[in-house]
């Protein structure tokens, strides 16, 4: 079976003005506007099979919206194949728009004055769905995202996160295939977004549709995604498995031995460094290569009771890879 | 088959946003029928003074204002806002999620907003254009009103077509608000019939900008008046002036897609 979304070369240049602060630059530009190159996407590629979850990781402007936008046909790039479900996005056929959909947290389709179910009733008309899947998809939805009464309040009555449950649901009821989600747990409290999340899992188990995210919070990625893309500045840093990630992007080990009693701690020749010293636990830090060596002598040095080496949190990984210090 | 479908499940959406106001409702129908009155009442008052307006006697007069305020019910309650809503979109970025539907952006750009109170104004200006024609006691024939009828839809199709013409400049300028206020401008020229105008600006308001074709050109028609040009220029304008906004659209809308973030 062909991979439902492939990226080859992927490449999204913007030209856009430039000016510096201040009334005269202001001015200035008003009559010669000086331009500048961004690229925000710059020669990616990857594959996504049917079903799976794949999350985007990057900061802020790394290029991840751009390229689910290019994804859902709203760009055109500048240079590189992509083809999902075997269609070209950017020729936004209606066949393919109608077997995507892109769902982005902080921009909202609901009509605002509204209950959902009227802007419901729109996008049924609009993508001509039928009747009895139309009740069938709204019944699964409303009880996956557990919308209650949700959809017959006016939309500007609903708190941030009732909304974004609604904002999923409208833009869910084609029942797309491919399911692009920008940022869908933003300015969400914790619940929220874990019920979000939650969601996510269950709709993909249940109707099989490959889903790519963004988000901001590793949270969301670690509880969804088995499978990371991390780009930064329009380039692709990383794409596997998660834990690889920190595997392959964890410069340093943390070591907690346990001691059996007091005792001098033994030169460590500024391979590890004492994180800290509490009554009889010691914790160090070392490089990854130098791991082995500092705890074997650790080992023969100290009387201990146990010893763990561990990876630093992803979180952390994650912060490190961004700042650009990967191995 | 599908079309219908659309535009009704929006029309049905507006129809439902509209009566959740219901006192704006009634403030706006009260607001259209004083300003219609008031119009009306000011063709009275220059007609106390003369009988004769350029060539043009008060009920043709009137039904000219009839047509003003025929088209400009049309525009407000169909066209204008959902195109208005084009612009906010594309501020917001929410206008995405137009051309991620699988229909047509333009006809879901221009037929998505109704404001059914502005159907007022289209009655109002009905109303008006017969209690013209009555007083004028004009006989008219099925070919007359077939006639008045093409050459009005010409004219809704120019003012359309102008509408869509400002808002796609959007996808350049993004703040697009005072252009269409100028068109507002032109369009209230066509409150008088153009010959009361000076000639330079008579010739702007036939052949540039072209408000001539909207109002006193379907008021002659029907009045029995020599046209101002040849009649069947209405719908061939109207035909030709949505073909290029078209087109001008399309050229917006892959600008929007390739540059915007």
């Amino acid at each position: 079976m062909p991979p439902d979304v492939s990226v080859r070369d992927l490449v999204k240049h913007y030209v856009v003005p430039e000016r510096a602060g201040g009334l005269r630059a202001s001015f200035r530009s008003v009559i010669r506007r000086k331009h500048r190159l961004v690229r925000a996407v710059d020669g990616i590629s990857f594959e996504v099979d049917r079903g799976e979850v794949v999350g985007f990781l990057g900061p802020n402007g790394a290029g991840k919206t751009t390229a689910l936008k290019v994804l859902s046909g709203l760009l055109h790039p500048t240079d590189g194949q992509v083809d999902v479900l075997g269609f070209t996005p950017w020729d936004r056929r209606a066949e393919y728009l109608s077997r995507i959909t892109l769902i982005m947290g902080q921009r909202q389709q609901l009509f605002w004055d509204l209950p959902a179910a009227d802007s419901f009733l729109v996008n049924k008309a609009v993508f001509g769905i039928d009747d009895a899947v139309y009740k069938r998809t709204v019944d699964l939805l409303t009880e996956l995202l557990d919308l209650g009464d949700l959809l017959t309040k006016p939309v500007r009555q609903l708190s941030l996160g009732e909304r974004m449950k609604v904002e999923l649901a409208a833009g869910l009821l084609h029942t797309p295939r491919v399911l692009f989600l920008d940022e869908p747990t933003i300015g969400l409290d914790v619940t929220m977004q874990q019920r979000i999340r939650e969601f996510v899992t269950a709709y993909n188990a249940e109707t099989g549709a490959t889903v790519l995210l963004t988000s901001h919070y590793m949270a969301d990625v670690k509880a969804l995604a088995r499978r990371v893309i991390v780009i930064d500045q329009g380039q692709l840093l990383y794409d596997g498995a998660l834990n690889g990630l920190v595997q392959r992007y964890a410069p340093h080990k943390t070591i907690t031995v346990h001691l059996e009693r007091e005792a001098d701690l033994p030169d460590l020749n500024g391979q590890a460094e004492i994180l800290s010293v509490e009554g009889l636990q010691v914790t160090v830090r070392a490089g990854k290569d130098d791991a082995p060596e500092v705890t074997g002598r650790l080992l023969t040095q100290l009387p201990i009771a146990d010893l763990s080496v561990e990876d630093p949190p992803l979180e952390e990984v994650i912060e490190q890879v961004f700042r650009g210090e990967g191995p | 088959m599908r079309i219908l479908r659309i535009v009704s499940a929006f029309l049905r959406a507006a129809i439902l946003k509209e009566t959740a106001y219901r006192a704006e409702l009634v403030g706006n129908l009260f607001r259209s029928v004083i300003n219609i009155g008031v119009a009306v009442g000011g063709l009275a008052v220059v007609f106390s003074h003369t009988s004769e307006l350029s060539g043009w006697r008060l009920e043709q007069a009137m039904v000219l204002l009839g047509v003003y305020y025929l088209v400009q019910g049309i525009v407000q309650t169909a066209l204008s806002p959902s195109l208005n809503e084009v612009v906010e979109e594309v501020h917001k970025g929410t206008f995405d999620y137009v051309l991620l539907k699988p229909v047509p952006s333009l006809l879901l750009s221009s037929t998505r907003r109704f404001v059914v109170w502005h159907v007022a104004d289209v009655m109002l200006g009905g109303a008006i254009i017969a209690i013209g024609l009555i007083r004028l006691e004009a006989q008219i024939t099925f070919g007359v009103a077939a006639i008045f009828i093409g050459v009005m839809i010409g004219g809704v199709a120019i003012v359309f077509s102008i509408w869509l013409a400002l808002t796609t400049l959007v996808f350049w300028f993004v703040r697009v608000e005072n252009i269409t206020m100028i068109f507002q401008l032109f369009f209230d020229t066509g409150r008088y019939p153009v010959e009361i105008y000076p000639f330079w600006l008579r010739q702007l308001l036939t052949f540039v900008f072209p408000v001539a074709f909207i109002t006193t050109v379907p008021a002659q028609t029907i009045t029995g008046r020599e046209p101002l040009v040849a009649i069947w220029l209405a719908p061939l304008i109207g035909v030709v002036a949505l073909l290029a906004a078209a087109r001008f659209w399309r050229i917006g809308l892959s600008r929007y897609t390739s540059a915007s973030s």
